[in-house]
């Protein structure tokens, strides 16, 4: 009795097995099938960059502010030197007081449903961005008004010289076609249009016939929204074209794609706070000052301490560069804040210059009884800023300055930041982030000057940046606050950071797809590199 | 019959109250509980953004969700609009909260069902299987199984096989619910079963091993019964006894675990539609918490409440079919 049942169990466990290999193979067959049609062509490439805005593609609610956003496009953008270029608009002028924006536009643009785009909606896009609460920040808008179809006044509450950055990255909508479903059903006159999106897994398009300027090269593009292992295994198994990696996968082949690194502002510093400590706290009650950042002669020492290329060496897997400030690689760079770095013997002089030594003998050094100590505070889940940290500790020993490490989430962060070295992380084609690094009025208890830096000098160069009529004439102002050859924020003047390093974007693309010559990239690794999409190209038959 | 019809309305109406108070203390507690959480969801929102958006953008932002209101108000707000049928919009999708889980709950459907109808008949079948035979190689084997499976993490199990059938064996779709390029009038519907294979495995894989040991621990009382040592004495075969005694006695229990496991479904697809990119309710729910997303958590959680209270009644409902006794108490009460 006992006996044939087992019989059966066994029959019914040969049964399962063979079924399962049946549909293996099966399924096998189906895989096979299927990869010839996602091979790459001029006709179609498949992506895994991430950025998925679950939002939808509504420019006004603010999509589209890094890399292309596809299915709109903007009055102005920057090219490859990040230089600004005319797009939508023929030209703009604006007015003495700065305060009137005139933009003219290109009579044959039309959106993807056939209408042509007027200055009616420009100002409507303009207006509807300002009032809607998304991530385009149009507070210095007053009105926008469109004076003919194709003339629009842009009228500010003050001169701001970096508004043009809004006009290079807020796409515009069509006024007859927006509305609450806009955002899944976008329409506009980008050089791509929406085929389909699966919320959460990917997103198809199309070239837009209709679009005004150069038929893009690569006629479909699938987007696929993966974690970033799938994204590298989905490329190992050769079903993606291009993929965006981290630094740590960057050293590992891929057969048939080749790594671009791209370099980037993506940077990664180190942030003192300012003021000694007096029991000054923010509006929300969170201590600000720290008494041993406090001291110039210990954030100069630890700028000059630093061995940044061996940061980008040791930590970033060589994929980055060295930062001595927060705009590396931008147009408003000041070249002469670079340091001399990796020098430890000026870092100790500095410091005896300021007055501190090791007198009691235990490797720290001393001022007036306060001990050359402080902590540093990293996200924890950031690896590439856990190992600057450690880096950085070790770096600092030998000057006699001792550093702590400790990871924590954002949320436990937020209320220590006034008060610790925090590692942050920027960088932005907008210099406004430059102005609320550093401008005192700008630190409010937020992430903003979290450091509460402040220099009357520094604050009015950013101020007359600020309100320089363009961007043009606002880069002197943005460089002198770095470094005029006295004073500034940056390692030789205040040392208000100490920056370490900007992270190089690497992306694993196929032999066969050329992308041109990329864009100094923001922070944000993936979707910046669509800046130049549609001038991709496949060269291979 | 007029009997009947009242108990049945009574039954109802007993139903329903209860089913207002679980909603009612739900929602409490869900908006008590997102009240303490430290994750700011303007914060949230604007993300690596932190410097674009000057303090008066984030004001608006706020402004845009209410979130300048404190949590009492907002609690007042969405209680008259839940009134109305209006369950709000999801901060994060941009959508209508109904149809954000509308649209998920298709998806993950499919995957609940396959997973709840085999863990079902496997996690019955094998503590079956392991109850006849105890202490053989058999029992030994599916026990060994069944407690590897029931402690062992969920996403866990899920990344094992992620890694052993997609990545190394190439045999089930690495992600998604459709293959990556295709066209949604394109797919068929083998294609979208093949890509639901693995998460689907994954989720009865481990919701067998519950029912299994269960079930097995169940079938021996009732084996180590005196009326089945009676049957035995008469000569009853196994076959015989698991089928006139066996199964009818473990019936009950298995169909209680069976509709009782819709929580712990639910809560097995969170975490695997994570590890297998599965854009269903699962993924949403993670999201939702993750940026403080208060209306479509607690839209999820309202449905997952009535989707486990659904779960609990069609149980009660089925031991009056299945078992003549209860049908019979109820007619005479």
């Amino acid at each position: 009795m006992a006996s044939s049942l087992k019989v059966t169990v066994w029959s019914v466990g040969l049964f399962l097995l063979s079924q399962m290999w049946a549909g293996c193979a099966q399924n096998a067959a189906e895989r096979t099938a299927f990869d010839p049609k996602l091979a790459g062509s001029s006709d179609q490439i498949v992506l895994a960059i991430g950025g998925e805005r679950e939002e939808g593609f509504d420019p006004t609610l603010g999509w589209g502010r890094y890399g292309s956003p596809l299915f709109q496009s903007t009055l102005l953008r920057r090219d490859e030197n990040l230089e600004i270029v005319n797009d939508l608009a023929t030209g703009y002028t604006v007015s003495q007081d700065g305060l009137t924006w005139t933009v003219t536009l290109r009579k044959d643009a039309v959106f993807s449903d056939g209408k042509p785009v007027t200055a009616a909606d420009v100002a409507y896009t303009f207006n509807q961005a300002a009032r809607s609460g998304g991530l385009v920040d149009l507070t210095a808008l007053k009105e926008a008004v469109a004076i003919d179809t194709h003339t629009v006044e842009l009228r500010l509450q003050k001169p701001q010289s970096t508004f043009v950055n809004r006009l290079i990255t807020l796409g515009i909508v069509p006024q007859h076609a927006h509305g609450p479903d806009y955002a899944r059903k976008p329409i506009g006159s980008g050089p791509y249009r929406l085929v389909q999106w699966d919320e959460g897994q990917q997103l198809i398009v199309e070239a837009n016939p209709l679009y005004y300027g150069q038929t893009p090269g690569i006629r479909r593009l699938v987007f696929l929204f993966l974690e970033e292992d799938a994204a590298f295994a989905a490329a190992r198994a050769g079903q993606v074209h291009v993929v965006s990696v981290p630094q740590s996968l960057a050293k590992q082949t891929v057969e048939g794609m080749k790594l671009h690194a791209i370099p980037s502002v993506d940077n990664r510093g180190l942030m003192f706070p300012f003021p000694p400590k007096t029991g000054a706290t923010t509006p929300k009650g969170y201590p600000i000052g720290n008494d041993v950042t406090s001291d110039l002669a210990i954030r100069k020492a630890v700028n000059f301490a630093i061995d940044r290329q061996a940061l980008v060496d040791g930590v970033l897997e060589g994929y980055g560069s060295p930062a001595y400030g927060p705009v590396s690689g931008l147009p408003w760079e000041e070249p002469t804040a670079k340091i001399e770095d990796n020098n430890p013997d000026l870092a100790r002089q500095i410091l005896a210059e300021g007055g501190w030594s090791d007198k009691d003998g235990d490797g720290v050094v001393e001022k007036n009884g306060l001990r050359a100590e402080f902590t540093v505070l990293y996200p924890a889940n950031d690896s590439i800023r856990q190992a600057l940290a450690l880096a950085v500790a070790e770096m600092l020993r030998p000057v006699g300055i001792r550093v702590n490490v400790e990871g924590k989430s954002w949320d436990d962060i937020t209320p220590l930041m006034h008060s610790n070295v925090v590692l942050f992380g920027w960088g932005s084609h907008d210099p406004t982030e430059v102005y609320n690094l550093y401008h005192s009025k700008a630190a409010q208890g937020g992430f903003f000057n979290a450091g509460y830096y402040a220099n009357p000098f520094v604050d009015r160069m950013l101020d007359l940046a600020m309100e320089a009529p363009s961007e043009a004439e606002a880069i002197p102002f943005w460089r002198a606050a770095q470094w005029d050859g006295k004073q500034g924020f940056t390692a030789k003047g205040d040392a208000a950071w100490a920056w370490l390093v900007n992270l190089d974007h690497t992306y694993f693309v196929h032999e066969c797809l050329d992308i041109g010559q990329p864009q100094v990239q923001p922070h944000g690794h993936g979707w910046p590199i669509t800046a130049n999409i549609t001038r991709w190209k496949w060269t291979c038959n | 019959m007029d009997v009947q019809l009242r108990s049945v309305l009574l039954f109802l109406a007993y139903k329903l109250t209860r089913l207002g108070l679980l909603l009612a203390a739900v929602a409490v507690l869900t908006f008590a509980l997102l009240s303490f959480s430290p994750v700011d969801p303007v914060q949230a929102y604007v993300g690596a953004d932190m410097l674009q958006i000057s303090p008066a953008q984030r004001d608006l932002i706020a402004q845009r969700w209410g979130l300048d209101q404190p949590m009492l108000l907002r609690f007042g707000n969405w209680l008259g609009q839940m009134v109305q049928g209006n369950w709000g919009t999801s901060m994060v999708f941009n959508q209508p909260v109904v149809q954000v889980i509308q649209q998920r709950f298709e998806l993950s459907l499919p995957l609940l069902a396959i997973a709840w109808l085999l863990s079902g008949f496997l996690g019955v079948g094998l503590g079956v299987l392991a109850a006849a035979f105890q202490g053989t190689w058999v029992d030994r084997g599916i026990r060994l199984y069944a407690y590897t499976l029931a402690s062992s993490p969920p996403f866990w199990v899920a990344l094992l096989l992620l890694i052993a059938f997609s990545v190394e064996l190439g045999l089930t779709p690495i992600c998604c619910a459709a293959p990556p390029g295709a066209l949604a009038e394109e797919v068929t519907f083998w294609q979208r079963l093949h890509h639901l294979l693995l998460p689907a495995f994954t989720l009865t894989f481990i919701g067998v091993a519950n029912i299994t040991l269960h079930t097995r621990q169940k079938l021996i009382d009732v084996l180590h019964s005196n009326y089945v040592l009676f049957a035995r004495a008469q000569g009853e075969s196994l076959a015989g006894i698991l089928w006139y005694h066996g199964l009818r006695n473990i019936l009950l229990p298995a169909l209680t675990l069976q509709f009782a496991s819709f929580g712990e479904l639910f809560g097995g697809s969170v975490l695997v539609e994570q590890v297998f990119a599965y854009p269903g309710l699962g993924q949403a729910t993670v999201q939702a918490a993750l940026r403080s997303d208060v209306p479509l958590l607690v839209g999820i959680v309202f449905f997952s409440a009535l989707f486990v209270y659904a779960g609990n009644t069609l149980a009660d409902l089925s031991y009056q079919i299945v078992d003549p006794r209860i049908r019979l108490g109820g007619r005479i009460g």
